[in-house]
C-alpha cells in the first residue's frame, strides 16, 4: 500500500511536471515582458511562429520560457502544442489528460465508444416535464446569485461591449 | 437594418405582446410575418417575439434537450452552476428574465442556449473547467446568445418556410411550438452564423469581467478546447457548429487587445465545485 502511494505521488508529480512545461507557439509578434502588466519592462519582442514554453498562467498571461528570453506574454499571443504537430496525437497533450484525471483526448475517446450528443439523437429527443421541473428546481434567484457572489468577494464592475474588429454589425 | 426600421419593428412587437398578452398565436404571428414580408424590401421581424413566447419556445426545447440527455443527478452541482450563471446574467441586458441553468449527462464537449434564458454545459465541458472564472465564461458566451436573441432569429427564418407551406395548403399542426422548432432538440446542433458565435465570445467576456471574474475565463477554455483533435468524437458537434476555436481566439484577441489588462478579476478556485 505505502509503495503504491509513494509510486503514485511520483507518478502525480511527474506528469504534473510535464503538463507544467506545456509548449506553444506564437500567433503573432509580441513581446515577453518582466512581469504580468502591459506596462512592466520589456524583455524580448518575439515574431510570429516563436516556440515557447508555457509555465504558468495568471489571468490573460502566460509566464513563458524561450530561446530569446523568459518572461510573461499575454496569452491570447499563443498558441497552444506544437504547431507542427496533431494536438491529439501529442504525448504532452495525453499526459495532461492523465495528470488532471480526465479520460484522455483524441484517439482513445473516439474508440471507447460514443457517448456524446450527435445530431440524430438531438433530433430524435422527446419531451421530458420531469427533468424540466428538476431544472427549474435548482434556479437561483437574482438576490441569491448576488449573496453568492459575496461570498467570494466578488464585485460587480462597469465595463462597455466590446466592438466587432471585423466593424460588420 | 436601419435604426427606424428597428423602431418600428419594435414598436409593432410590443403592440403584438399588448393585445396577445400571454396567449401564443403563432398563427397571428405568421399572418403578421406575411405581412411584413409583402411589404416592398420587407422583411420578417427577426426576433419579434413576446418574452412569455420566448419563455414557452425556450422551455420546450430545454425539454427535448433534457430527453437526449438528461441532468447530472447532482443537486449541489445544479445549484453551484445556476448561482454562477444566474450572478454573470445579472450583469447582462435582461438581468430580471428567470434564467436557468444546467450541466447536462453527456460526455460530449459542448454547450447550449435556448430562447428564454435556458443555457446548458455538458459534463464533458464542466470536466475541463479549472475554475469558477472558466465556468462563468462558458455560460456567459450562452447568455449573450440568448440577450441577442440568436435562435430566436434562427426560428423567425424556418418560420417564412412553414409560411411557404401554409401558401401551398399544408395543415398547420396544433402543436405550435413543436412545429415552429422542429424535432427534438435539433434546433441546438443548427449552426449560428460566425458572426454571432464571434459576438457572444465578445458578450462573453465582457458579462464575465463585469461579474468581477478574470475575463480570461473564456479564452482559456477555448485554448484548452482547441488543443483537441477534430477528429475526437467528443467535439464533433461543437467544432461543426462552432468557428474553429483558433478563429475565435484571434478574433477575441483583436477586440479585446489591452482593454482588460488593468482589471484584475477573480478566477475563484477554491469554491469550484468538482464532478466525478
Amino acid at each position: 500500500m505505502r509503495f503504491n502511494l509513494l509510486v503514485t505521488t511520483a507518478l502525480l508529480i511527474i506528469s504534473g511536471m510535464v503538463q507544467a512545461a506545456e509548449s506553444g507557439t506564437t500567433v503573432k509578434k509580441d513581446s515577453v515582458r518582466a512581469a504580468p502588466f502591459s506596462d512592466a519592462k520589456i524583455v524580448v519582442t518575439l515574431p510570429a511562429a516563436t516556440k515557447v514554453e508555457i509555465l504558468k498562467k495568471d489571468g490573460g498571461w502566460y509566464q513563458i520560457k524561450s530561446a530569446q528570453g523568459n518572461g510573461w506574454m499575454r496569452m491570447l499571443s499563443i498558441r497552444r502544442g506544437d504547431i507542427n504537430k496533431p494536438s491529439a496525437g501529442s504525448s504532452a497533450s495525453a499526459l495532461a489528460g492523465l495528470a488532471s484525471g480526465r479520460s484522455g483526448t483524441g484517439k482513445v475517446v473516439a474508440t471507447t465508444g460514443i457517448r456524446g450528443l450527435n445530431e440524430e439523437q438531438l433530433k430524435a429527443a422527446h419531451y421530458d416535464e420531469n427533468q424540466v421541473t428538476l431544472l427549474e428546481a435548482s434556479t437561483s434567484s437574482r438576490a441569491e446569485a448576488q449573496k453568492f457572489a459575496a461570498r467570494a468577494r466578488l464585485k460587480a464592475r462597469q465595463m462597455d461591449y466590446l466592438a466587432d474588429p471585423g466593424g460588420s454589425k | 437594418m436601419n435604426k427606424l426600421t428597428a423602431m418600428l419593428f419594435t414598436a409593432a412587437g410590443l403592440a403584438l405582446f399588448l393585445h396577445t398578452a400571454q396567449a401564443f398565436d403563432l398563427g397571428q404571428e405568421l399572418k403578421n410575418a406575411a405581412r411584413e414580408l409583402q411589404k416592398p424590401g420587407g422583411s420578417a421581424n427577426l426576433g419579434g417575439y413576446s418574452e412569455a413566447e420566448e419563455v414557452a419556445i425556450g422551455r420546450q426545447i430545454a425539454g427535448n434537450l433534457l430527453g437526449a440527455a438528461p441532468l447530472v443527478p447532482d443537486q449541489k452541482l445544479q445549484k453551484y452552476v445556476n448561482n454562477v450563471g444566474r450572478w454573470v446574467a445579472s450583469q447582462s441586458d435582461r438581468p430580471d428574465l428567470a434564467w436557468h441553468f444546467g450541466v447536462i449527462d453527456t460526455n460530449d464537449i459542448n454547450a447550449f442556449a435556448a430562447p428564454g434564458g435556458y443555457i446548458f454545459v455538458t459534463r464533458g465541458l464542466y470536466k475541463l473547467l479549472n475554475n469558477e472564472a472558466e465556468l462563468a465564461g462558458v455560460l456567459a458566451h450562452e447568455i449573450g446568445h440568448v440577450i441577442r436573441k440568436h435562435h430566436l432569429k434562427i426560428l423567425q427564418q424556418g418560420k417564412m418556410l412553414d409560411l411557404g407551406s401554409k401558401v401551398l395548403g399544408k395543415q398547420v399542426s396544433d402543436d405550435k411550438i413543436s412545429r415552429l422548432i422542429g424535432s427534438g432538440a435539433e434546433i441546438v446542433s443548427r449552426s449560428l452564423d460566425k458572426g454571432a458565435e464571434f459576438e457572444a465570445d465578445r458578450i462573453g467576456v465582457v458579462l464575465a469581467a463585469r461579474a468581477g471574474y478574470d475575463a480570461y475565463g473564456l479564452p482559456g477554455v477555448l485554448q484548452e478546447i482547441g488543443h483537441s483533435a477534430a477528429d475526437d468524437s467528443s467535439v464533433a458537434l461543437l467544432f461543426k457548429t462552432h468557428p474553429h476555436p483558433d478563429d475565435r481566439l484571434a478574433r477575441l484577441g483583436e477586440a479585446m487587445d489591452s482593454r482588460f489588462d488593468n482589471l484584475n478579476g477573480q478566477t475563484v478556485e477554491k469554491r469550484f465545485y468538482k464532478i466525478k
